[in-house]
């Protein structure tokens, strides 16, 4: 009898043990790098080997699960530039162009190792489903799978700090498990509004050897917009939502 | 005493002043006050163009453009352009200008052209409704090179397509409404275009108002217009358009123009003048192919049913060699000025026949080279079997300054569009400076 008591403890209280719900998981990060819908600007350097940079500044609003675009404030070579993502569809307007055209998420707006989908980043969660988790002492790897094939990078691995909930790394990869490219989330910072999250993103890629990006996030707010704003023909009016 | 105190004062006003603009990081930072709006802004470019051309003698434009002069085999030519935008923004108004400055040197001596390209007030009570009054670009279309439905610009030029444009005088609207579901967005542009003596005299016939109209639709993720221009100024036409991506990298578009009692006026080999008039239908079918290398290969064919066929083109060239031989054997350049009107009333126009083929292929940042990307483009008249290949260099490395090395090759048999061009090459160097 005292046998079977003591088993019984033994397997009640022998844990923790539980499993990690990746999906949940994620949306959480999601939300803890940002509202469902805000506003930010952002800093895009890209660095060459010698050390030699250029500069982006970019005013971004993002509504939803899909609905994202961005303008460039400067350099003034790209000032009046945005670019609108709505679920896979993307847009770059060039002011002098005056209409809208058709870009592709491995394209690169600014050159360098960011790509449109870097800069027009949905969620996570709304792109790619979680096949496993991992447990690495402080952090949590987890492995997400692209939901459709138009999404930019079939495969990342996201190593997640445990306690808040935020990622540290991401590793991008083809299907073929090929490295493309690695985001480095540095420096957490209080927003307000609540809104704690990395200030920096630093990215190297094995296919631009030497070359590094950073985009640095200023002014994350929540804000609600109207759907119509994420529109080809609001495009060269982004400046008036600012 | 006092000058150390001020001094030190100053340094601490302006460590706080940098603790409260700068978000500072551990190696980069981010001055938020780039960030902060202005209610002006002033901007635009500045650049040098320098060109040589080679020229053909034998061809019939260099003889209708050097008929009563000597050149030698190429002639050189100076051009600077100044184009300034600026804008004011209070409230739901906005005003804007961008005015344009065209300088050129060459055999001719100088010339100097200031335009207004765009100065409209825009009015934004929300963010479905805009309306904008006016001299604007309305750019309708989805082709590259060619947009048989902009109905309502000026043509573009298929050798530099992202040039700026000048507009017309108009009343325009945007209404938007974005859905859930297949149909995700629906706006509406309508367009008065008024057509009178000192306004928009050039669009076409004067004492009318014109309307037009753009229906767009983004649809099962394909976006597609219709649009309508009616009024008299020129006769109807409706056209329509569409752009999609069949893979992410793979994009396809289109357009499709019919142009009600199209008029062309057209000159046989003696300098008889006659008109035409039917039914035109002009489209254009393109796509867009980014590889894994990005390389970006942009094709279109153009069929453009207001074009002039070869023989009419033929007969146009051969009247201009019967002029110039008239000038040389009697001295009289009455031909040859005929054949000048007669140029500028629409054989003169960029691409005057009727089928074309465009292909351009772009390697960005080969070698690694960062903000580096060589092009060329071909643009192959299908009728004429003449072409223009132009190869050019851009490099955007250096903040704010563009740099492009661009020549041009033409090819053609006598009597073929680009083999009648006054010269058979050109190379040219552009900088240009964004303040």
């Amino acid at each position: 009898m005292l046998k079977n008591f003591i088993a019984l403890m033994i397997i009640l209280f022998a844990g923790p043990v539980y499993a990690i719900d990746g999906s949940s998981l994620l949306k959480e990060v999601d939300r803890n790098l940002s509202p469902e819908s805000y506003e930010s600007y952002r800093k895009l350097i890209n660095i060459e080997p010698d050390g030699r940079k250029k500069e982006f500044t970019l005013f971004t609003v993002k509504k939803g699960t899909d609905k994202v675009v961005s303008l460039f404030l400067a350099p003034a070579s790209e000032k009046g530039r945005s670019t609108l993502r709505l679920g896979d569809n993307m847009w770059l307007y060039i002011p002098n162009v005056g209409k809208p055209v058709r870009i592709t998420s491995l394209q690169s707006v600014v050159g360098g190792v960011f790509n449109n989908a870097d800069i027009l980043q949905l969620d996570y969660s709304a792109e790619y489903n979680v096949e496993k988790v991992e447990e690495k002492g402080n952090e949590i790897l987890l492995h997400l799978k692209a939901k459709t094939k138009t999404v930019a990078y079939d495969r990342l691995k996201i190593w997640a700090d445990k306690g808040k909930k935020l990622p540290v790394k991401i590793e991008c990869l083809t299907e073929a498990n090929m490295l493309i490219k690695t985001l480095y989330f540095k420096e957490v910072k209080e927003f307000g509004g609540g809104i704690v999250r990395p200030a920096v993103v630093e990215t190297d890629s094995p296919l631009y050897k030497g070359y590094k990006s950073v985009m640095i996030f200023a002014k994350l707010k929540k804000r609600d917009f109207k759907d119509e704003v994420f529109t080809l023909t609001f495009m060269p009016n982004i400046e008036s939502l600012r | 005493m006092t000058e150390k105190l001020i001094i030190t004062w100053f340094f601490v006003i302006c460590l706080m002043l940098n603790a409260h603009f700068v978000e500072a990081t551990e190696e980069y930072s981010f001055d938020v006050s780039e960030t902060e709006k202005k209610s002006y802004h002033i901007g635009g470019y500045i650049e040098f163009r320098p060109a040589v051309f080679s020229l053909d003698k034998e061809a019939s434009l260099y003889k209708l453009k050097f008929y009563n002069r000597e050149e030698g085999g190429t002639f050189e030519e100076y051009n600077a352009k100044f184009q300034l935008e600026s804008s004011l923004e209070k409230g739901i108004a906005k005003l804007f200008i961008k005015t344009n400055t065209d300088y050129k040197e060459n055999y001719l001596g100088e010339d100097q052209k200031t335009t207004i390209y765009e100065g409209f007030l825009s009015l934004k009570p929300s963010s479905s409704l805009s309306i904008d009054i006016g001299k604007k670009t309305l750019r309708w279309g989805k082709g590259y090179a060619w947009n048989p439905v902009a109905f309502i610009d000026r043509p573009k030029d298929p050798e530099d397509p992202e040039l700026g444009l000048e507009g017309f005088i108009v009343a325009s609207a945007d209404y938007i409404k974005s859905f859930e579901g297949p149909l995700k967005t629906i706006s509406f542009t309508p367009v008065l275009i008024p057509v009178y003596e000192h306004v928009n005299d050039t669009f076409g016939d004067i004492n009318k108002l014109n309307f037009a109209g753009k229906l767009y639709l983004l649809l099962y993720d394909t976006d597609i217009d219709f649009m309508i221009l009616t009024g008299g100024s020129r006769t109807t036409r409706y056209g329509m358009d569409f752009s999609r991506n069949i893979t992410p990298n793979l994009e396809i578009h289109g357009e499709f123009a019919f142009i009600n009692n199209y008029k062309k006026m057209f000159i046989n080999s003696t300098g008889g003048i006659s008109e035409t008039e039917y039914n035109a239908y002009s489209y254009l079918a393109g796509m867009r192919y980014l590889t894994e290398k990005d390389t970006t290969y942009i094709f279109e064919y153009y069929r453009n049913d207001t074009g002039f066929t070869s023989r009419e083109m033929r007969d146009y060239f051969t009247f201009i060699n019967s002029a110039y031989d008239a000038y040389l054997s009697t001295g009289s350049d009455l031909q040859i000025k005929k054949a000048l009107k007669i140029t500028e009333a629409g054989y003169g126009r960029i691409n005057p026949m009727r089928d074309y083929l465009y292909l351009r292929i772009s390697q960005k940042e080969p070698f690694d080279i960062l903000y580096f990307t060589p092009s060329i483009t071909w643009i192959y008249n299908i009728n004429d079997k003449s072409s223009a290949l132009s190869p050019e260099l851009l490099y955007t490395g250096i903040t704010d300054l563009e740099l492009r090395l661009k020549a041009t090759l033409l090819a053609g048999q006598r009597l073929s569009e680009y083999g009648e061009k006054q010269n058979d090459s050109r190379i040219e160097f552009r900088a240009r400076y964004y303040f």
